[in-house]
């Protein structure tokens, strides 16, 4: 039954092991993606902790009692640098206000009533708590912006430890967009909002991989079966060939974008729905953390002109590959710039990415509509802007390049080889 | 009797190989004229810089006195090109893919209808163009392609091995329309294949191909007495010395 397996194994992995695309593919992008992304992970946990810890912290005593003056000296014996504030009461215009005066983002309110309570709980009963009041700043930008809502924790923690078991308690509000929301942990929310973003990159991902495959193929089918010979010794402009492929492309884009954006909004509006029913008081429809109509419009067009982006390159290497199977082989190098970005921007605010690999992030267009669908939640419409402004220059530079490789003979001469690791491929007399 | 194609010393270059080397022939108008010879000798490279698809590195070409680089997109207007073995669009029924190929033609719809009309009758397939050429057998995609090529009557037919890989009665068809084709409407015929055999009942005239160069021409009969041969490919080896 097994007469022949060993002999078309050697065969079978002589073949595999020899062909460059495999090697590439398989073993060395996996060997270099995983260790980048982690690298790029573990510089912004570190930096995202030291953030937090060399953010001043703004306490604002309205107590002014004995308890709230040892509490204030423990923070000020850790590392925590902290600045202090008496007697003001806390509104939406004061903690801004604060905040922007002592260039913070996070305000513990020590609340009038405290050295009371704290007193009481010594010595009437253990169930009576004093509360410290936390606010922090939402920016809905990454998974490690709930740090400093856990270094807070800490603080409390390192409070009770020193009096009293249990003695303090944090009641935790948010600032989203200049509005303080009572009782909306600032880490509960974040935890929330990279448990939506996933499926934002994860979508975009297949998205774009999917209609490369296909524009490549497409064009790769032409050369293939020589009907792209054949069109070019036709009475027709070689842009208006390359144009009609662009434009075919391009309502596969506009279908894809629109398809993606009612699927998006769905899914928000199912997820929103669901942490309701789980009476959670996270509701992010009523937190204002979904995008307007306007943010869903420029969600779509950065989408739509990354996919266009992505197609007009898929049309232009491929229409280099000799065949399907080398322009799909080649079109998977450029997989790469699709998931690390997506990868990375699911987890981290781009602006705590060391300055080197941000700049390589805003280069790659495929990054933007991620970047754009974290901005929009937030109200942040130049963010998108930018982006669709910057992906657009770059499709029209593909563009421009491409139609100049369409007028020569390069286009049917011209064919992408792994020059040193393959030698045959010179373009064949016949 | 006018000249359809005019090649002076062509010379192609790709990297370090000559695909073409000093090639020099000519097409009269209404004439089968075949480029022959064996894989490598440089005929698809010849078809394809007379179809405008390659430049020269030297020399000239001319179609109907028309420079192929100075006056490419004016050459394209009165030549058909059928790539070897090329396909068709797999999803387009034979007569979608007739139709598409005719718009590029003519702007005029009874034209393009009359275009199509006329391949249609060409190919023979009948019914059978209303199904995707994905259905068809290599015979039937020759057959709709030689038509596509033929329809709108070019004044030069291009065909770069027109019954490669055919069976016998597909063959017989494709040949019996470029024979049928050149007879009623004067189109003239420039085509390579390596069946020497075949060429020498099809074409009026014949160029040997040999490492980007012609080693003999003229009719076959008159190839066949010079070298005292039976057949075109004695000639060949011949000329050669292979024998």
């Amino acid at each position: 039954m097994f007469k022949g397996f060993g002999n078309v194994l050697v065969k079978e992995l002589k073949e595999l092991a020899r062909d460059p695309k495999i090697l590439l593919g398989m073993v060395i992008l996996p060997l270099l993606m995983f260790p980048v992304i982690g690298s790029i992970m573990s510089y912004s946990i570190q930096s995202a902790q030291e953030k937090a810890e060399k953010t001043p912290l703004l306490i604002v005593n309205n107590d002014g009692g004995n308890w709230s003056e040892l509490f204030i000296n423990i923070l000020i014996s850790s590392s925590v640098k902290v600045s202090v504030e008496n007697n003001t009461v806390i509104t939406n215009d004061t903690v801004l206000e604060l905040m922007s005066n002592y260039n913070t983002t996070q305000l513990i309110e020590i609340p009038t009533g405290f050295s009371t309570n704290m007193t009481q709980h010594f010595n009437v009963s253990e169930t009576i708590k004093a509360t410290l009041s936390f606010y922090a700043v939402f920016s809905g930008s990454g998974a490690f912006e709930s740090v400093g809502s856990s270094v807070i924790d800490n603080l409390a923690s390192e409070f009770n430890r020193a009096v009293a078991p249990d003695a303090v308690k944090t009641d935790k509000s948010t600032i989203i967009k200049g509005e303080i929301k009572e009782g909306v942990d600032p880490a509960a929310l974040s935890g929330l909002m990279i448990s939506q973003s996933i499926a934002l990159p994860i979508t975009i991902m297949i998205l774009l991989t999917y209609s490369m495959q296909i524009a490549a193929t497409s064009v790769a089918m032409e050369k293939e079966e020589k009907t792209l010979e054949t069109l070019l010794t036709l009475p027709v402009d070689r842009f208006a060939i390359l144009m009609g492929k662009l434009s075919g492309s391009i309502f596969v884009s506009g279908v894809g974008a629109l398809a993606y954006m009612i699927g998006f909004n769905f899914y928000m509006g199912s997820l929103t729905a669901i942490y309701s029913r789980a009476g959670t008081s996270l509701d992010l429809v009523s937190l204002g953390l979904v995008p307007s109509l306007f943010g869903y419009f420029l969600l779509g067009v950065s989408l739509f002109v990354a996919l266009l982006s992505a197609l007009a390159l898929a049309v232009i290497i491929s229409a280099f590959a000799e065949d399907v199977r080398s322009a799909q082989s080649v079109i998977g190098y450029i997989y790469p710039l699709i998931f690390i970005p997506s990868f990375l921007l699911l987890y981290l605010d781009i602006n705590s990415i060391p300055f080197a690999i941000r700049i390589i992030l805003y280069a790659i267009p495929y990054s933007h509509p991620i970047l754009a669908s974290k901005a929009v939640i937030m109200s942040d419409y130049w963010t998108p802007t930018l982006g669709i402004i910057y992906v657009a220059a770059f499709t029209l530079l593909v563009m421009y390049v491409a139609s100049r490789l369409f007028a020569t003979e390069k286009i049917l001469t011209a064919k992408l080889k792994f020059r040193g690791l393959r030698k045959r491929g010179r373009t064949p007399a016949e | 009797m006018s000249v359809a194609v005019e090649a002076t010393d062509v010379v192609k270059v790709f990297g370090e190989i000559h695909a073409l080397d000093g090639l020099s022939f000519t097409v009269s108008s209404g004439e089968i004229f075949g480029l022959i010879g064996p894989n490598g000798a440089g005929k698809t490279t010849a078809l394809r810089v007379v179809s405008t698809l390659l430049l020269p590195t030297q020399g000239s070409v001319k179609v109907f006195g028309l420079d192929v680089v100075d006056k490419a997109s004016d050459v394209r207007r009165i030549i058909a090109y059928l790539p070897e073995e090329a396909g068709a669009y797999r999803n387009l029924s034979g007569w979608e893919y007739l139709e598409f190929m005719a718009k590029f033609n003519s702007k005029n719809e009874a034209e393009i209808r009359e275009m199509v009309k006329e391949a249609t009758e060409i190919t023979g397939l009948g019914e059978r163009l209303k199904d995707k050429t994905k259905t068809y057998s290599k015979g039937m995609k020759r057959r709709l392609l030689v038509a596509r090529a033929l329809m709108n009557k070019p004044k030069l037919a291009i065909l770069d091995e027109p019954t490669s890989g055919l069976d016998v009665l597909h063959a017989y068809h494709v040949r019996d329309i470029i024979k049928r084709y050149v007879q009623e409407h004067g189109v003239s015929i420039l085509l390579s294949s390596h069946n020497m055999l075949e060429v020498e009942h099809l074409c009026d005239r014949v160029a040997l191909l040999n490492k980007g160069k012609i080693v003999a021409e003229g009719k076959p009969q008159e190839l066949k007495e010079k070298f005292g041969s039976a057949n075109l490919e004695e000639v060949f080896a011949k000329v050669v010395g292979l024998v």
